[in-house]
């Protein structure tokens, strides 16, 4: 029995195979095989795959999605989307570890957070052109990323808070604690912020994505800072949220908002006066770029060389920040007109 | 009023019900009869609707019926008391008796001064003046429990009642009262099956006794028929009583000093090495708290408990366990038995201390227990709940026999059990006291009482009243004790 | 075994369609369901669910569940990854722990449910929040850059699979093998099937409980560490919904919400169905909409299939 079980641990040992030690760095040790797939040829099979997590949220669907598939639709290609309906980080890691082996022509990836990285390496080893879209993920090999600077959005919420509130009082603000694009855009706003020595930071709030969370730590803020001068948000949902307990407390216009995104509830508080400035993201953007990007690498659209991928050269930008939208009173009708289309 | 004509059933194979006959008439009490298993409970599931015969007519007033469920029975006037309880402790006395027909305002609320009322009646009517509708069942004792779901197929306006074991929990008082609500209902015209297997019971209150065997009809005869006779019939054999014999040793083995604890007070005693001590006493005097605590699954206040010399600290029944003292519960199903296990499982429930469990060697030590306690199963690996009553029973024995115990507390050791595994089990508990083990009997039935106890003490309001020697000891005087009229 | 029997046994029933999945999506996806590739990836994804399941098997076996287990893997993976990122602690040491600590909140589970007498429901779900907090705490937006002894802890292969499917094939086999023959896991299935007579056997049902609380928050404390390790990151969002997943998988796996049911084999086999359905999901490219319809569906389907047949044999 003993002899047994040492044998079986000394198997153990004996064949583990460890991981890599250092990050990959392969690039130039052989210049005899492919470092992504390509084709000259556009099939109707193809696939593009977009992999998130949270995959029902709405904002996703209403812009991510709809433009991949818009775009899926003019090339002429197929599109899938994949993911855990909720917010499931692992979920999103196992999903694109299970369809590398199916060797898509392209994946398109929401950077959920820095832990995906692994699973995009395993995915740009396996030659499988690859995109990472809104949020960067570090150390990933990612052929390209697309996105925003959720600093930049941090810090613009920042310097429009401290000029809406005169440059003095106490502010707070509120999204998803722990996601790491959340957390550059908090430091983005701190920082702004830290220029004007009269204005207090009360704290970061974790409304966990929800419009009765949010709602609930508004309420419970203004209880118990009656001067509160305003209040950041930092996710979809906050932005509503935060205007609720603002409207029940009599304190429109009192109590200065500014959030992200510009959904047509977003854009209707504004031009309630509830929330004063919005900041968006291009969103349609990424994936609609993002998708060219995986088409243009696997067809070789513009070469760089007599073959880019032997070469080991990516043929398209590494990393493109999309910038931001800025909306507040005085272009607020010009984007609800947009939205009333839609 | 009923009439089952030829009606027999099959399940897989097995003919638990073949070609019987039976007739209830209006105003009637209708004993039945018979062995676990004989196939009474099938015979009422039929009528219930519950199943459905293979075979035979059911007439209905003289019009051939098909009972297709639950409702249908109940729609035609047919309503019953199971031995389980179907009554929803955290709702009042008054909405358990009334779940369906509850009555209503205009708007479909609950007319609640309407249902206290109509409740308050019905009680009244069946005596139980001391119970107020609003009550909590969860509040009320297993026995009032019972006289509830009575109660509740009473409220029905029935005019077929068929009673399963009712007197199964009840103390003697309450039993004349239920007697008296049965002669009331016959008077009024209703039909009663009324099932038992307590003999005198049934020759005191029915008017004629139907005897049901292996699924067949056997006979039926007038309720003043002998005893004898009627067991015969039942069982196909004349039963072999054990002879009134002593198997006392002059050894003290435990002593119990003046304990109290929750429901029980001054309680002192002391058994011999060998002996059955009776503990009669009405439902709550403090019995199966005592012997809870005896057995350290309640802490006692006071008092010192001895064996053989020893004082013991128990706060756990494996500490009892540890020292030889062992208890069988009164509630089979919701203390003692693990209806999902084997009969192999169950036997080594009390044997769970350390080390490695092997299926072999238990299906192996189960099966010479099964022989040794007749056991009737095909197979050690049957699940318990497939068991009959009686067989259960066996196995509880058998579990605590196989710890070699030196004192064996029973609480109501033959409830609801068949009256051969009665006597088997009466044999096994001689055979114990003969093996040198002590036991403590607590009885609610007198006979079983004075016919195997050595001595009995008679408990009343939580104290013991009395001792009585065997030759002391009568129906009369115990029953005198136990309800507080100190005969000495 | 007769077959009737082996029809009634949730293990071989659930063997049984497993297979017959297996073959149908063979048929259906020649190319790329039955690849090395594909099952030493599924095996993967499911190894963490199921080292958390077998705790969770062994709980519902004695009539209890925990729901905090998802966020107690979040935590011990953030504790040991707080300690190695932050304060360079040694690897080992971070290890034990992040497993002291989920042990910890095991004991505070079980000693609050038994002895204090906490619905578990409750005690759980309230654990649930505070060990959540605690693993957002710790890690924040994520810690990453672990020295490479903790990574090769999850990312080592042998014969091809990654550590962490051999750690899952090791538990469920010591587990299968201490619960049918120790007589200490032998006492779950009669605090499940009936605590009160459990008690009167002898079993000492509150320590019983308080030591089932620890077990499964252990193994849902390693199930942490090799998340983390093998995601090469501490995640706080790791976890989530873990818990619902875990206990739909035992549950597929024979255990009874009332108790005293069960088998650890159950556990896996309920756990590799999940992961199946799930694979062909993905491979089958069905939209996220239809996900949790597909795998409630599932769910109802298998269990009430099961109660059907039990219930045909019987007659």
């Amino acid at each position: 029995m003993h002899k047994y079980i040492l044998f079986v641990l000394s198997l153990f040992v004996l064949c583990c195979e460890p991981p890599p030690r250092y990050e990959s760095s392969d690039y130039t040790t052989s210049l005899t095989k492919d470092k992504f797939v390509t084709s000259n040829e556009v099939s109707p099979t193809e696939e593009y795959v977009m992999i998130t997590t949270a995959v029902n949220l709405p904002l996703y669907v209403s812009h991510d999605q709809k433009a991949f598939l818009q775009w899926g639709k003019k090339m002429g290609v197929r599109t899938s989307i994949l993911g855990p309906s909720e917010w499931d980080v692992p979920g999103q890691i196992a999903t694109i570890e299970q369809v590398i082996p199916g060797k898509p022509a392209g994946l398109l990836i929401n950077g959920t957070d820095p832990g995906i990285a692994s699973a995009i390496k395993k995915a740009v080893a396996a030659g499988i052109p690859t995109v990472v879209y809104d949020s960067e993920i570090p150390n990933s090999d990612r052929h390209s990323f697309i996105g925003s600077d959720w600093y930049e959005m941090g810090r613009l919420q920042g310097e429009r808070m401290a000029s809406l509130i005169g440059g003095k009082g106490k502010v707070a603000c509120m999204g998803i604690l722990g996601m790491e694009n959340m957390e550059a855009g908090f430091k983005g706003l701190q920082e702004a912020l830290k220029k004007f020595p009269s204005i207090e930071f009360i704290g970061k709030y974790d409304d966990k994505a929800n419009v009765e969370t949010a709602a609930r730590l508004t309420a419970d803020l203004l209880a118990a800072h009656p001067d509160l001068a305003g209040i950041a948000g930092f996710d979809s949902n906050s932005g509503p949220g935060m205007a609720l307990a603002v409207k029940e407390a009599n304190k429109k216009g009192k109590v200065k908002l500014t959030t992200v995104d510009a959904e047509p509830e977003h854009l209707q508080l504004v031009k309630e006066g509830v929330i004063s400035y919005l900041v968006g993201q291009k969103r349609e953007l990424f994936t609609w770029l993002g998708a060219q990007f995986l088409f243009d690498m696997r067809h070789n659209t513009l070469p760089l060389s007599a073959n880019d991928a032997r070469a080991g050269i990516v043929p398209i930008p590494r990393t493109v920040i999309t910038g931001s939208i800025e909306i507040d009173l005085s272009n607020v009708d010009i984007f609800l007109q947009n939205a009333g289309k839609k | 009023m009923l009439r089952l004509n030829n009606i027999s059933k099959y399940f897989t194979g097995v003919k638990a019900l073949q070609n019987v006959t039976l007739h209830f008439e209006k105003g009637i009490i209708h004993a039945l009869c018979g062995e676990n298993g004989a196939g009474k409970s099938t015979l009422m599931n039929i009528i219930m609707g519950i199943h459905q015969p293979d075979e035979g007519i059911i007439l209905w007033n003289e019009q051939p019926v098909e009972i297709r469920n639950v409702q249908t029975a109940h729609q035609m006037g047919i309503s019953i008391v199971y031995q389980e309880r179907s009554l929803v402790d955290s709702l009042s006395i008054a909405e358990n008796i009334y779940p369906v027909q509850t009555p209503v305002v205009k708007v479909g609320l609950i007319d609640f001064q309407l249902l206290f009322r109509q409740a308050q009646q019905l009680l009244n009517e069946l005596g139980l003046t001391n119970l107020s509708p609003m009550t909590l069942v969860k509040k009320l004792s297993t026995a009032q429990k019972q006289m509830i779901e009575i109660a509740k197929a009473i409220a029905k306006t029935p005019s077929l009642l068929i009673l399963d074991e009712p007197t199964a929990s009840l103390t003697h008082s309450e039993t004349e009262i239920l007697f008296r609500i049965l002669k009331n209902l016959k008077e009024k015209g209703v039909g009663i099956i009324y099932i038992s297997h307590r003999m005198s019971e049934l020759q005191k209150i029915s008017d004629i006794i139907s005897v049901l065997k292996d699924g067949k009809f056997v006979a039926t005869i007038d309720s003043k028929t002998p005893a004898q006779e009627i067991v015969r019939l039942m069982v196909g054999r004349d039963l072999e009583s054990v002879k009134k014999s002593t198997n006392v040793q002059m050894e003290i083995k435990l002593e119990v000093e003046n304990i109290q604890g929750k429901g029980f007070r001054n309680i002192s005693f002391k058994l011999l090495k060998g002996e059955i001590l009776g503990f009669a006493g009405l439902q709550g005097s403090g019995r199966s708290a005592m012997a809870r605590s005896l057995f350290g699954d309640e802490k006692i206040t006071g008092g010192k408990i001895l064996k053989d010399g020893k004082v013991l600290h128990l706060n756990h029944p494996s500490e009892a366990i540890d020292h030889g003292i062992v208890y069988l519960p009164e509630d089979r199903k919701a203390e003692g038995l693990f209806l999902h296990l084997s009969i192999s499982e169950n036997i080594f429930s009390a044997q769970l201390k350390k080390g490695f469990y092997n299926a072999a060697i238990a299906d192996d030590v189960t099966l010479k227990l099964c022989k040794l306690f007749s056991i009737r199963t095909t197979t050690v690996r049957q699940h318990l709940r497939k068991l009959s009553g009686g067989n259960q029973q066996k196995v509880m024995l058998a579990k605590w026999l196989a710890q070699e115990p030196e004192i064996i507390i029973v609480n109501e050791p033959t409830h609801g059990i068949d009256i051969s595994s009665k006597e088997e089990i009466y044999q096994l508990l001689k055979y114990m006291t003969a093996e040198g083990k002590s036991i403590l009997l607590i009885s609610s039935e007198l006979p079983e009482l004075l016919f195997l106890s050595d001595r009995i003490a008679v408990m009343h309001e939580k104290e013991i009243i009395g001792i009585l020697s065997r030759e002391e000891a009568t129906e009369e005087r115990i029953a005198a004790l136990a309800s507080g009229i100190n005969a000495h | 075994m007769q077959l009737k029997e082996r029809l009634q046994d949730r293990v071989f029933s659930l063997a049984a369609s497993i297979l017959i999945l297996c073959i149908i999506m063979t048929f259906i996806f020649p190319t790329q369901f039955p690849t090395v590739e594909n099952f030493s990836q599924l095996l993967l994804n499911l190894s963490i669910d199921t080292i958390v399941a077998v705790g969770m098997m062994i709980l519902l076996i004695s009539g209890m569940f925990d729901l905090s287990v998802g966020s107690i893997v979040a935590f011990s993976g953030g504790l040991a990854g707080y300690l190695m990122y932050y304060h360079d602690v040694n690897f080992i040491i971070a290890i034990l722990a992040g497993l002291s600590g989920s042990l910890l909140i095991g004991f505070v589970n079980g000693w609050l449910i038994a002895i204090a007498g906490i619905n578990p429901m409750i005690q759980t779900l309230a654990m649930m929040g505070i060990v959540r907090g605690l693993a957002l705490m710790l890690s924040g937006a994520g810690i990453q850059n672990f020295p490479y002894n903790f990574i090769y802890i999850g990312q080592s292969k042998l014969f091809g699979l990654q550590a962490p499917v051999w750690y899952m094939i090791f538990i469920v086999l010591l587990f299968s093998f201490l619960v049918n023959r120790t007589v200490f896991f032998r006492r779950y299935y009669f605090i499940g099937g009936n605590e009160r007579a459990a008690k009167l056997s002898g079993i000492q049902v509150e320590k019983m409980k308080i030591a089932a609380f620890v077990l499964s928050a252990s193994l849902a404390g390693i199930a942490g560490i090799l998340l983390s390790s093998r995601l090469g990151a501490a995640l706080a969002t790791s976890g989530r919904g873990l818990e619902l997943r875990v206990i739909t998988a035992v549950i597929l796996g024979g255990a009874s919400l009332s108790g005293g049911f069960g088998k650890i084999f159950g556990a896996l086999l309920g756990a590799l169905f999940m992961a199946l359905i799930n694979n062909l999901l993905i491979i089958g490219r069905v939209s996220g909409y239809w996900q949790e319809i597909i795998l409630g569906l599932v769910l109802i389907v298998a269990v009430g299939l099961d109660q059907w047949l039990i219930r045909k044999m019987e007659k």
